[in-house]
């Protein structure tokens, strides 16, 4: 009795364990968490105190984030900020505590852990019937006894198949649905895999849980660009009309600098994946030269310091490899010029060509030459923002985007997406995840134009 | 027989307390080289407390349980870990005199129980029944032979120059020059092999983010606090064997033995936990691959060379 008040005081100043679920609109407040030093931010939700809702969620993810909430210990509590008053999330978490702003979200967390262990606030109750999702069909504890001679169907779930693995030899697979919220993959991604070990037999993507959103029939009150991620917002509209080439350019740099330090993290460089997030966030969108705004010197260094690094080099040294025929229907970006596929669509604009523009290339196509070629990337878009000026697009209706060319057909993410059975199966599970990582995948992205289809939907560009 | 039982928990006293102690230390480096590479500043007083904080929020946190899990061994196996690290501390002479279990095979009492790590971290893997944490499992018993043969064989190596395998002579066999001086290959492979024994860092494959944390994905609360421990346990008991048979233990001018051994196994100990710092976490396979076309014919060339050395020097 006297040992929790004393052990709740000092738990007061630790960082709040955090599970960070980034929807529609959510995901550059989701990076501004991460690098908030009062939070800790978790990469499975079971040590998480509080489970935070940033953006808006589709009905789809609605779900899963239930699935989330019910995995989190006791005590736990969800605190939420969302751009949308559509959103959904405020009716399933009915003890939710929602944040006035989304500045608010840190504070907001750390008192609801307080209040938490102070015993004001209950902790979130299980939202989902903690039934088995099947009958229990075998005999005995185990479903030993029953039909059969492994007795039965234990929850209606097949026991495991077996198959030959790669070296000929009969064993079990693993069927395992990883997603759509966890941290290694892309925000939204489902994937149903057939695991040997940690082999890799088979692949299949879920379907994209934002197309329903893109699809709705509330699409007229939600504009396009917050269905779409926030570094994109600028390059849509240049779609359209003339924009600043200084902006375009340094809202790709905190791209590219955001997704290396996810992938940092990911790879096992959690503190310096935060260095460069917080690198990120120094891109000051009002002009490159502004005071404490991020300097080309300090991307170069960067560069080389990552460069100089063995490991990272070693752990993504062919892995993922595509080649240049794979990726020719890209039409360009980050992906297919990492394979020797020199398209561009700043080559088409004469403003860019003017600033001596040349885009960059590397030949390996596996994911070492993609996390070098965005680096390198976000060195050079760094400096053509320094000496653009007021320069203006002059080109509309395509523009390069962050991830790939926007305006011609599908979105870049929609385009990579039929890759990934291929490109996965016969892959370590880690293996799979750095190839992941380092196609750059954003199913928000993707949702802006259907698969299939081919067409644009004229509400998003 | 009274003054012996005191001695022994005395001495049983001083192995907890080293680990512990060691194991607060390392959280707190941890805590420091973490803050060095995001280049924020390092508040001395907010580091040291930091650990304890975190501590505290997970005693305070309820642990989860998963559909049908083993409780049995998913509870023993922080146990497993913690007893694995204290028995391979027991052995390790911390002064010339203080030294808990004075077995005649000491470094063989150290390599066995370190080779049963396997087993704990598979018990943490598999108990959940969890997919993520089950194939993080896996990973762990694919490498465990890998890094045990190049770890097992450097160790050898100290040995023979004491023509001895108790730790005693080990470290006075190194009174003129240690061993990490006269066998180079030894202590690169020993702290590399450790790394994958302590699942930290470059090596932490069965505990990666690609699995969401792995082996410990399903913990919260006590448990997952229990198995940090006994993690950063393991961490200090190998730089402590480290310094005993690399490092020439508790040896040194000026300082008294237990200073020096202290120091030595800091410097260890610091080396291990600042390298998640700098080298992003390999793969398995590549890992498994240079254990085996490196890392284990190198520790063979180690031997070999202390063979020759021990033979020459005893003519």
């Amino acid at each position: 009795m006297v040992v929790r008040p004393l052990l709740a005081r000092l738990a007061k100043k630790a960082p709040v364990p955090v599970f960070l679920i980034a929807g529609i609109g959510g995901d550059e407040i989701a990076d501004r968490l991460r690098l908030d030093e009062r939070l800790q931010v978790m990469d499975s939700p079971r040590p998480a105190m509080v489970l935070m809702i940033v953006g808006r969620l589709t009905s789809g993810l609605n779900g899963a984030a239930l699935q989330v909430h019910d995995q989190m210990a006791e005590p736990r509590a969800v605190v939420r900020w969302s751009p949308s008053r559509l959103d959904a999330s405020a009716a399933i978490f009915p003890h939710l505590v929602a944040a006035e702003a989304a500045a608010a979200l840190g504070r907001a967390a750390v008192a609801a852990r307080d209040d938490l262990l102070a015993g004001r606030l209950p902790s979130s109750p299980p939202l989902l019937p903690d039934v088995d999702p099947n009958p229990w069909r075998g005999v005995g504890p185990w479903g030993q006894g029953g039909a059969g001679m492994t007795g039965g169907v234990p929850y209606g779930r097949p026991l495991p198949e077996r198959a030959k693995d790669r070296d000929g030899l009969q064993l079990d697979q693993l069927l395992v649905r990883v997603g759509p919220f966890m941290p290694a993959l892309p925000e939204g991604l489902t994937l149903e895999v057939k695991l040997q070990g940690d082999v890799i037999q088979d692949v299949v993507v879920g379907e994209n849980p934002f197309l329903e959103e893109a699809g709705s029939e509330s699409r007229q009150e939600v504009s396009p660009a917050l269905v779409a991620p926030a570094d994109l917002a600028p390059f849509l509209a240049a779609l359209r009309v003339p924009v600043a080439i200084a902006e375009l350019e340094l809202v790709r740099v905190r791209h590219h600098l955001r997704w290396l330090g996810h992938t940092l993290r990911i790879h096992g460089l959690t503190a310096l994946g935060r260095r460069v997030l917080a690198l990120s966030a120094r891109v000051h969108l009002g002009g490159a030269g502004a005071r404490g705004a991020l300097a080309t010197a300090d991307v170069a260094e960067l560069r080389r310091s990552l460069e100089r690094n063995f490991t990272l080099a070693w752990v993504t040294r062919g892995i993922g490899r595509l080649s240049a025929d794979q990726l020719a229907a890209l039409d360009g970006g980050p992906v297919a010029r990492a394979a020797g596929v020199e398209r561009d669509e700043r080559l088409a604009d004469p403003a860019y060509l003017a600033l001596g523009f040349e885009p960059v290339t590397r030949t390996r196509g596996d994911a070492l030459a993609r996390w070098r070629l965005r680096l390198h990337e976000a060195e050079r878009s760094l400096r053509l923002a320094e000496i653009a000026g007021d320069g203006m697009t002059t080109v509309t209706g395509a523009v390069e985007g962050p991830t790939g060319p926007l305006g011609r057909g599908l979105a870049p993410s929609s385009r990579l997406l039929p890759l990934l059975p291929d490109l996965l199966t016969g892959l370590d599970w880690g293996d799979a995840v750095s190839t992941l990582l380092s196609l750059d995948l954003d199913l928000r992205e993707a949702a802006l134009t259907t698969p299939g289809s081919g067409a644009v939907p004229a509400w998003a560009w | 027989m009274v003054a012996e039982a005191l001695s022994t928990a005395g001495l049983a006293i001083a192995v907890v307390a080293v680990l512990l102690g060691g194991t607060y230390i390392a959280a707190v480096l941890d805590v420091v080289f973490t803050r060095l590479t995001m280049r924020i500043a390092v508040r001395p007083l907010a580091a040291a407390a930091l650990p304890l904080r975190r501590a505290a929020q997970l005693a305070l946190q309820r642990r989860t349980l998963t559909e049908r899990p083993d409780a049995g061994t998913w509870a023993l196996a922080p146990a497993v870990l913690g007893a694995l690290a204290a028995v391979s501390l027991a052995v390790v002479p911390l002064t010339g005199t203080v030294i808990a279990v004075k077995a005649d095979t000491g470094i063989v009492v150290f390599a066995a129980a370190m080779a049963l790590v396997v087993v704990a971290v598979y018990l943490q893997g598999w108990s959940p029944n969890s997919p993520l944490s089950l194939v993080a499992a896996y990973r762990f018993v694919a490498e465990g032979l890998s890094y045990e043969i190049p770890f097992a064989v450097v160790l050898i190596g100290t040995a023979l120059p004491a023509r001895s395998l108790a730790l005693v002579p080990i470290v006075t066999s190194q009174e003129h020059l240690w061993n990490v001086v006269r066998q180079p290959l030894g202590l690169p492979i020993y702290l590399v092999t450790v790394l994958a024994l302590g699942f930290w860092g470059p090596l932490s494959l069965p505990e990666g983010q690609d699995v969401a944390g792995g082996t410990s994905v399903e913990l919260s609360g006590v448990p997952r606090l229990l198995w940090r421990v006994a993690q950063l346990n393991v961490l200090v008991a190998v730089s402590a064997m480290g310094a005993a048979v690399f490092l020439g233990g508790w040896l040194g001018p000026w300082l008294p033995g237990g200073v020096w051994m202290a120091l030595k196994t800091l410097f260890l100990l610091a080396l291990l936990v600042a390298s998640r710092q700098y080298f992003a976490r390999v793969r398995t396979e590549s890992f498994v691959v240079v254990a085996w076309t490196i890392l284990t014919p190198l520790a063979l060339v180690d031997v070999f060379m202390a063979g020759i050395q021990a033979m020459v020097a005893a003519r």
